[in-house]
């Protein structure tokens, strides 16, 4: 406000991982432009590949004292880089919102206590994806996959951890079978992989490219809508839906935090409560066909044709394990995947 | 024969760019969509521009004015050459607390002196190459022959040194114009490049967007090749 008598407009700054193009074009077009008109704000995307990027440039600056006039107001932020973050303390707060998601939510962050150090915003949850037109029916649990696996060797693969989807997806065998049992299961189905298991794809976006080329029969995402999206975007063939074990599969919530030498704390509280509110998680699941996370489902909301009901996706939703077991399951699988013969 | 071989994956890359779904086991897209051309913006094109063009003349400038001192003294070409063998990382963790000191991060300018330094290094050997094959006694007829010392370096000097320096140029602008690490890490994030928007989309997969970013990246160095490539013949 004390700049608007100098005809610039007032900057607010938002570090988001900007890989989405949709994501991106959103933010913007809709959200600048209604961040401006409402709030008198200017909205400036700082884009990253990776949000590790943000944070250990947030430690650098607390270790050269750059206190204040800092180049981001809000960080979209969750997991490992939260705890990361929270343990150098280069994030602001409590920050206090109007609790509109599911309790849970609040409390743990991978199992780091969070404290009013950031505040819920998106979710995601884990769904691997098949082709109908090449079977009819998909394993529903972690048991039949595995028998799958092994009856149709070369046609499986996931990305190597600690890539996050292809994380999560060892973690659903070390929630069902504990540490060791997670692993031997693992090891188990390693000779009947995509290449005999030598190798593993190191992205996602590789997976998804296999499984296009019909070279393996599943692709696999922490994003509910990304078959859906996929299908849109004209990469996969519009017989491909998702699905989920029946046992449940992992999901979490992100969240959004003001870094400790904002430039404008209030500016960033601002855009949080816009960011938050539920006309726009509502106008985001809509636009972008992300998953609504807040408490209740409304009504209205159309969903992409891969794309799982929320009900469904909320009564088989797991939480993450504690950060410090995944990390430590994330090391034993490559001593025992990749480093083994 | 060489030249269409080059464009190959240039032709590539475009179908790439304008296929709308591009499904195995079809040889050519079945539908065709501008969504990956719409989503390619103009402030990375100029921000790459302006740095690979301000780092050009930069190193230039500083080229010729150490191409003397790198042919005569060792400690100069040690430390021109380091600079150039050092990887970028190394270099801009290192960096990054200074310019931040400097209040130099996050800004523009910030980033246009950061790409100054691997730059500077091969302006500074090209311009020394055409350096050691000048004649330094034509210079010295010229000043028998009354030429002030500007006229010296504008009609005998320069012309002599003149495929050092447009070679590089060459290789200042595309160096800067490549360059990742020291752009995330001075930029912040701040300064939205060509590499930093191709680097996103590569990430997630969008190949599509990431082929039409990518295309625009190998506008300038083909046109800079052309151009070179022009010059010599």
């Amino acid at each position: 406000m004390l700049l608007a008598g100098c005809g610039k407009p007032h900057e607010v700054s938002f570090a988001m991982w900007a890989g989405d193009e949709a994501r991106n074009r959103y933010f913007e077009t809709t959200v600048r432009e209604q961040v401006r008109v409402k709030y008198g704000l200017e909205l400036r995307i700082v884009p990253y590949g990776h949000t590790g990027e943000v944070v250990s440039k947030l430690v650098t600056e607390k270790g050269a004292g750059k206190v204040s006039g800092g180049s981001v107001d809000v960080v979209w932020i969750n997991g490992e880089n939260f705890r990361a973050a929270k343990r150098a303390g280069v994030l602001w707060g409590p920050i206090v919102m109007p609790r509109l998601y599911p309790e849970a939510a609040y409390e743990k962050d991978f199992g780091t206590p969070i404290e009013g150090l950031e505040t819920p915003w998106q979710s995601a949850q884990f769904v691997m994806a098949w082709d109908t037109a090449r079977f009819a029916e998909p394993p529903r649990t972690l048991e039949e996959l595995k028998t799958w696996v092994k009856a149709h060797p070369g046609r499986f693969t996931y990305p190597a951890p600690p890539e996050f989807s292809g994380s999560v997806f060892t973690r659903h065998f070390l929630l069902a079978k504990g540490f060791a049992g997670g692993l031997a299961d693992l090891r188990e189905m390693k000779p009947y992989l995509w290449k005999k298991g030598e190798t593993y794809p190191g992205t996602v976006a590789e997976v998804d490219r296999l499984f296009a080329n019909n070279e393996i029969d599943f692709a696999m995402s922490y994003g509910p809508s990304f078959a859906s999206e996929r299908i849109a975007r004209g990469s996969f063939a519009k017989t491909v839906r998702t699905f989920v074990f029946e046992s449940g599969t992992i999901g979490n919530y992100n969240y959004l935090a003001v870094p400790f030498n904002a430039n404008d704390q209030e500016a960033g509280l601002t855009l949080i409560r816009d960011l938050t509110s539920f006309e726009r998680v509502f106008d985001m699941a809509k636009t972008l066909g992300n998953s609504f996370p807040q408490k209740g489902e409304p009504a209205g909301l159309e969903r992409g044709v891969a794309t799982l009901p929320l009900e469904v996706l909320r009564k088989h939703f797991l939480p993450e394990p504690d950060a410090d077991e995944l990390v430590k399951f994330e090391q034993a699988w490559r001593a025992e995947m990749l480093l083994k013969p | 024969m060489v030249r269409y071989v080059v464009w190959v994956p240039v032709v590539f890359l475009l179908v790439r760019s304008l296929a709308g779904r591009w499904l195995w086991p079809d040889v050519l897209p079945t539908e065709w969509s501008g969504r990956a051309w719409g989503a390619v913006r103009v402030e990375p094109v100029v921000n790459s521009l302006g740095l690979a063009v301000v780092a050009m003349v930069g190193a230039v400038l500083l080229g010729i004015a150490l191409a003397g001192a790198f042919r005569r003294s060792a400690g100069v070409r040690w430390a021109v050459l380091t600079v150039a063998l050092l990887p970028p990382l190394a270099m801009g963790v290192g960096l990054h607390g200074l310019f931040l000191r400097l209040g130099l991060t996050d800004s523009w300018w910030g980033v246009a002196l950061v790409h100054l330094l691997p730059a500077t290094p091969y302006a500074v050997m090209a311009v020394a190459g055409s350096l050691s094959r000048f004649d330094e006694d034509l210079a010295a007829q010229a000043r028998t022959l009354g030429a002030s010392g500007w006229q010296v370096w504008r009609y005998v000097k320069g012309p002599a040194l003149l495929p050092g320096i447009a070679t590089g140029a060459a290789f200042a602008f595309v160096i800067s114009w490549s360059q990742y690490v020291l752009t995330a890490l001075i930029g912040g994030g701040r300064v939205l490049t060509l590499p930093m928007a191709l680097v996103g989309y590569q990430r997630s997969g969008d190949e599509a967007v990431a082929a039409a970013v990518a295309l625009v990246f190998l506008g300038a160095p083909v046109m800079l090749s052309l151009w070179v490539e022009r010059g010599w013949e």
